[in-house]
């Protein structure tokens, strides 16, 4: 893979995970974001390679139709995540993660036998917005750039604050007023639409598109982002997928043994950093130490 | 004709809550009339959290009604009470850890800065005006519980007897016109107590507020309640001005553990 | 009706499979309210390990290419000693995966991923060592048993009947244990109420430890007898096993003996009713049924409901 390849990948998994983050902040562990991931890459799928209007026969594919492309499927997933939402937002702990992980494989098994999903071959020759990598990247950055800066303000608004206190106590974040189903709600559909988009922008960079996108393995894979990377802040879980998505192309070195190194992060990771990578306090701190420097 | 008095603020009729083979509350009756601060006594065990868990719609009762300003407010999930303007805190405490006493307030201010989205994430003028509001209002709730200084503190970090009044800060935030201090005065020395005692009176003057509290400091509550309701193994035994509380036969032999 | 029979036959003993399967998984759940993840790696390497034991050779891709131990022991034997191999590796798990996190009192959610990142390890260490390969444990291996019998018009492998003899034989002696014995009424208390089981005198840690290796030597036997049932496909085959696992847990109730088996049992005979146009859909029923479970009753056939307090 050449190293701007692997790049966008990162800013992908990125994404992936801000997307289980959110749902974390107000401590609901959900994995559907594989599924949303999933559902993003299939509409890019099917538009682009479907209607000729869009642009699907140009030489490249015209920006505007990629753009329309991230609406559709932002509407797509953030309306399925609404309709599942509710039920499966009343289930707590270890009982709401399983749920999800139903609906992922249950997606997966339908996008596996379904006709116009491709079966289990999927989707190929799906059109190409940009040249090469360094315009994906380019758009990648920016796509999550703006995410970043959506989660950032979120610590500063009153739906950031409602979420942190259901994560700390959800019983008492109600008997304060908080319509706690609504508000978890709202973190799910933006969960799903982070996912869907990160699939869209997935499905143009591979070229192809199969049920093996976003299965079981792709939601432990960006759980463990957030986990590895903190889920207090915005700033861990984008580091968890930059840094987790390098790792086995660094450790390409040692070879076959970069996968069990790879394990060994996750399963030392959490007795070490319990709070991950990133927390506010340790950014506090790094912040003070940044202003004494400049002084 | 005159017209028919307004009804109490807050009226539990025949409530029944039973857990399994466990009768934790048997038919009490109790009405809370308007300003008035009213005290919730009895042994432990006698289902005083669960008539507070009742009231703010934790637990649905098995039976009876619970009547708001005389419309019935059975069955409706805990923030929808919180909204009609009932307000509890936790005997055992559950304020939001890890966040500063600040947000534990904010958190309580939810519903009164209400703001676009876009400008929110675009941090407008008009957003950022109304969220140094909101600070000023929840650093003023903070100073009148004399917790202005621990502002940027962690509410965990609090000691004990800060923490209860940092529970009633965020309850006040929220706007109530009902308070439901469940223990307020657990774990504080008698000193503290008399200056709890002194506060309440206090909150209750400036924000017009009226209160329902469990305590099992009796002489405490006798000064500091207008009326009392004595709760025995889910019964009401009692209920009145602390006077005749305090000489009721049946409380006396619910306390002293005499029959009859 | 012969052809209900055969799919009851086939349903039941692919549920016997799961059975057992999620009899460890459960037993693990009941005492620490995680779910361990490594679960099906463990169930993987109990397959490799008989197969390995029985004196097949490793293939050509892995690094141990061409290697087969100098002795090949019987199936039973090989079958046993695998189940103490997959103990062995499940303690190995509970040491490096749940024990420091337990330590620290973290969150569960942590040992879920630190759980994950012990599958990871294990499931790679065999890629690395036998390759990606299937391996097939050969069918003559039951020696002096025939393959099948027929039982009133369904044919059934002598296989099929060994699993659902020895799910059921687990079953009774794990309840059995669990009611009766000492250390089993232990294990219960742990998983009821951990601080009164300490103020007992009951040493909690070694009681998860047992529970861990009970539950790996489950996982290690279910492992060998589906690499003879079926075949071992790959080192990645313990994953989905893992997953549907998952469904026969909530589906029985999470942390309930019986209802693992009853959960299994549900899970294979809806699978087996599949018709065959649909094959491809098979895979699906398991997350169908558990999702379905999770929306109207939460706490599986036979779970508890769970209880918070103010």
């Amino acid at each position: 893979m050449s190293g701007l390849s692997l790049l966008v990948q990162m800013g992908l998994a990125a994404l992936l995970a801000l997307s289980v983050s959110l749902p974390l902040r107000c401590g609901q562990l959900s994995l559907a974001t594989p599924g949303f991931y999933a559902i993003g890459g299939y509409v890019a799928a099917l538009l682009s390679t479907r209607w000729q209007a869009l642009g699907g026969a140009a030489a490249t594919y015209p920006l505007p139709s990629l753009l329309l492309e991230m609406g559709v499927a932002a509407l797509v997933a953030g309306a399925v995540a609404l309709l599942v939402g509710r039920p499966v937002l009343q289930l707590r702990g270890i009982y709401l993660a399983i749920a999800t992980i139903a609906l992922v494989e249950m997606l997966r098994v339908l996008n596996l036998n379904l006709e116009w999903s491709g079966g289990a071959v999927g989707i190929f020759a799906i059109p190409q917005p940009f040249a090469g990598p360094g315009g994906y990247l380019a758009f990648t950055v920016l796509l999550l750039a703006a995410w970043c800066w959506i989660c950032a303000r979120l610590d500063r608004m009153r739906l950031g604050r409602a979420m942190a206190a259901i994560r700390e106590d959800e019983l008492a974040a109600r008997c304060m007023g908080i319509a706690t189903t609504e508000v978890k709600l709202t973190a799910f559909v933006l969960s799903a639409v982070i996912a869907a988009l990160a699939g869209v922008v997935a499905a143009h960079f591979l070229n192809t598109w199969n049920a093996r996108q976003g299965s079981f393995d792709a939601s432990i894979t960006t759980l463990a982002f957030v986990v590895f990377g903190g889920s207090r802040t915005w700033l861990g879980p984008v580091v968890g997928g930059l840094v987790l998505t390098a790792l086995p192309e660094l450790l390409r070195p040692v070879g076959d043994l970069r996968l069990i190194v790879f394990g060994l992060v996750i399963l030392i990771g959490p007795a070490l950093f319990p709070q991950g990578l990133i927390t506010p306090e340790r950014l506090d701190w790094l912040g003070r130490a940044w202003k004494s420097q400049g002084r | 004709m005159t017209p028919p008095p307004p009804p109490p603020l807050l009226e539990l009729e025949d409530i029944s809550r039973r857990f399994g083979g466990l009768l934790a509350l048997n038919r009490v009756s109790v009405r809370v009339e308007e300003g008035e601060i009213l005290g919730l006594i009895g042994p432990n065990g006698a289902g005083k959290t669960t008539l507070f868990n009742l009231i703010s719609g934790v637990t649905p009762p098995s039976a009876g009604r619970i009547l708001w300003r005389g419309e019935p407010i059975r069955g409706l999930s805990e923030d929808r009470v919180n909204r009609l303007g009932i307000a509890r805190t936790f005997q055992n405490l559950r304020l939001f850890g890890p966040l500063s006493c600040l947000e534990n307030v904010l958190v309580g201010l939810h519903h009164r800065g209400r703001s676009s989205l876009v400008g929110a994430l675009l941090a407008r003028p008009g957003f950022r005006l109304q969220q140094a509001k909101l600070r000023l209002q929840a650093l003023e709730l903070l100073e009148l519980l004399d917790l202005a200084e621990q502002f940027h503190q962690p509410a965990a970090s609090l000691p004990y007897g800060l923490q209860r009044r940092l529970e009633i800060a965020r309850a006040l935030a929220t706007a109530p016109r009902l308070l439901l201090l469940d223990e307020p005065a657990a774990g504080m020395n008698p000193g503290e107590k008399e200056e709890l005692c002194g506060l309440i009176q206090r909150l209750r003057q400036q924000f017009a507020l009226t209160v329902l509290v469990i305590e099992h400091h009796v002489p405490l509550m006798m000064r500091l309640c207008d009326r009392i309701a004595v709760l025995n193994f889910g019964e009401r035994i009692a209920e009145g001005p602390p006077e005749a509380v305090r000489r009721d036969p049946a409380v006396i032999a619910a306390y002293l553990g005499v029959d009859g | 009706m012969d052809h209900l029979l055969q799919i009851l036959v086939n349903g039941l003993s692919a549920g016997a499979v799961y059975a057992l399967f999620a009899l460890g998984y459960t037993l693990v759940f009941s005492v620490l309210g995680v779910i361990n993840f490594a679960h099906g790696a463990v169930f993987t390497l109990g397959a490799y390990f008989t197969y390995l034991l029985i004196g097949g050779p490793v293939g050509a891709n892995g690094a141990l290419a061409g290697f087969r131990l100098p002795f090949a022991l019987p199936f039973w034997l090989a079958l046993a000693v695998a189940g103490l191999g997959a103990a062995l590796v499940s303690l190995l798990v509970e040491a490096t995966a749940f024990a420091p996190l337990r330590r620290q009192r973290s969150d569960p959610l942590l040992t879920l991923i630190s759980s994950l990142g012990a599958g990871v390890v294990l499931v790679n260490l065999v890629q690395i060592l036998m390759g990606a390969e299937s391996y097939a444990i050969p069918a003559g291996t039951l020696a002096g048993l025939p393959a099948a019998v027929n039982l009133g018009g369904a044919t059934v492998r002598t296989v099929q009947l060994l699993l659902m003899g020895i799910a059921a034989l687990v079953l009774v002696v794990l309840t059995l244990w669990l009611e009766r014995s000492r250390s089993g009424k232990a294990l219960q208390a742990v998983s009821e109420d951990p601080l009164m089981a300490r103020l007992l005198g009951i040493p909690a840690g070694s009681m998860i430890r047992l529970a861990f290796a009970i539950s790996g030597f489950l996982a290690g036997v279910a492992g060998g007898l589906v690499g003879l049932s079926v075949s071992i496909a790959g080192p990645y085959f313990g994953i989905g096993f893992g997953l549907k696992g998952l469904g026969v847990l909530v589906l029985g109730g999470l942390g309930s003996v019986p209802g693992a088996v009853l959960g299994g049992l549900v899970v294979g005979l809806a699978e087996a009713l599949v018709p065959a146009e649909f094959s491809g859909t098979k895979d699906g029923v398991a997350y169908a049924f558990l999702f379905l479970m999770l929306m109207l009753r939460p706490q599986g056939l036979l779970g508890r409901p769970q209880s918070s307090k103010v």
